[in-house]
């Protein structure tokens, strides 16, 4: 069962095992500038609100009410990063207009390797865009549906899904128990109708980022595939917002020049433990918001200009790892 | 401006059962210190400089010597040590000023929910919180 708790989205498999719960929410962020430096993490800037897409059926196209879901608001060329928390394993399938972010392909059923179209958590903490490349990402940036830019509109030559849609599936509870007793054992030695057009947005690929994107630790077999939480989140464009829910939209979230000027930190993320996954050639052939722009003799993206970044905070995985034996 | 990134923790001690205000300080020092085995940030002296509270203060805190510290502060160490806000007020024996404005905008009618509530397991509870519809996709 998927609920809305606030503005956090908790998956939760009691079926399952009363521990498989995952919490996610959307961040507003910075959006780093498209100049192909490869930027560090950027900061979280409170979550962005989410609706029950019922509340407002009678206001919305029919196609958005028939998918279910919520509903977020989000400014053109705005930026945003995915946040998931989960103490029990979970593998999840994150696509845009129904196109994977990890591989770039169709959202399919299931889940694969060959390549992996799903991330692991915890371990994997975040994701902020599309897998380009190994431990490369292009962040994700919200684009108006129509217009081109969008990863749905260059990869599938259509306009038809926008928005952001998440597959869940928990470890199997045997797999759980059993990584639960590993886990002790490490403790133990260590420590109105509207024109949809208008409103409906789709995720495009900015600038880059550097982070990674991890390979699966478990088998496939520990993954319980027959049950599955699903949910879509239709982006809606906060000039729309008011008039759809009432609601004041968040402001602009500040530049990454502001930012960076005012002495604030940027992030890394450090796993010396995991893999990363190698990167999408499908993905890494879309051209990214500006190199679209600029093909079509328009500008889309204010505050562009590239940012030296003197401060990083890096930020360690905090998964237990065997305590090395020595010779005694 | 909210900057940073939240931490991930990877193991959480297990809930009591019951809550009650001594329990608070034991919990609150049990998260703390499993923090700290793997990040020496999350000493006390450290800790309670990031809340905005003395050392002492907090150590007696811990030790259940004082009363919990205000909503305000049980949020700001609910972050700290990746624990949920609820939690630890419910432990500290508050009710957050969020729910308490709700149940007053209708008392009869929460109140009477939550008494029905009381005896039901997780999974009926849950059933009231409402799901997210998954449609056509």
């Amino acid at each position: 069962m998927v609920t809305l708790e606030g503005d956090r989205l908790v998956f939760r498999f009691p079926d399952v095992h009363e521990d498989a719960r995952l919490t996610v929410t959307f961040q507003r962020t910075l959006r780093i500038p498209d100049d192909d430096r490869h930027y560090p993490l950027p900061p979280g800037l409170g979550a962005f609100p989410l609706r029950h897409i019922d509340d407002y059926r009678g206001r919305l196209p029919k196609a958005w009410v028939e998918r279910g879901g919520v509903l977020m608001p989000m400014h053109q060329a705005e930026a945003m990063w995915i946040s998931f928390g989960s103490h029990y394993p979970v593998a999840i399938k994150v696509a845009t207009g129904k196109v994977n972010a990890i591989t770039g392909s169709p959202l399919t059923r299931g889940l694969h390797r060959g390549p992996q179209d799903y991330l692991v958590t915890p371990g994997q903490p975040w994701l902020d865009g599309f897998c380009v490349e190994q431990g490369v990402i292009r962040q994700f940036v919200a684009m108006p549906l129509g217009q081109g830019y969008s990863v749905e509109e260059q990869i599938s030559r259509t306009a038809e899904h926008g928005g952001l849609q998440l597959v869940v599936h928990p470890l199997k509870a045997a797999a759980y128990r059993e990584l639960q007793r590993e886990r002790a054992r490490i403790s133990r030695r260590s420590t109105g109708e509207i024109a949809r057009r208008a409103a409906d947005m789709g995720l495009a690929p900015g600038g880059r980022m550097r982070q990674e994107v991890y390979q699966d630790p478990f088998a496939p077999s520990d993954w319980s595939q027959k049950h599955t939480g699903r949910c879509f989140i239709t982006i809606v464009n906060t000039v729309l917002w008011p008039s759809l829910t009432g609601e004041t939209p968040p402001s602009v979230s500040p530049t990454a020049s502001d930012y960076t000027k005012a002495g604030l930190p940027w992030f890394e993320y450090y796993d010396p433990g995991a893999v990363a996954l190698r990167g999408s050639d499908t993905l890494a052939r879309v051209r990214s918001v500006k190199a679209l722009s600029e093909s079509k003799g328009v500008s889309v993206l204010p505050e562009n200009q590239s940012v030296d970044v003197q401060r990083t905070t890096r930020i360690h995985a905090l998964r237990p790892r065997r305590v090395r034996d020595g010779r005694s | 401006m909210a900057a940073s990134r939240p931490t991930r923790r990877w193991t959480a001690p297990r809930r009591p059962r019951r809550a009650s205000q001594p329990r608070f300080g034991a919990y609150i020092r049990e998260l703390r210190e499993r923090l700290r085995k793997t990040d020496p940030s999350s000493s006390l002296r450290q800790v309670a400089q990031r809340i905005h509270v003395q050392p002492a203060y907090l150590s007696q805190v811990e030790r259940g010597n004082v009363a919990p510290p205000s909503e305000a502060t049980v949020r700001r160490l609910a972050k700290e040590l990746g624990e949920d806000a609820d939690v630890l007020l419910a432990l500290a024996g508050k009710v957050s000023d969020d729910l308490q404005e709700v149940i007053r905008r209708r008392p009869t009618l929460f109140a009477e929910l939550l008494r029905s509530l009381k005896a039901a397991p997780t999974h009926a509870v849950l059933r009231v919180v409402r799901e997210v519809r998954d449609g056509k996709w």
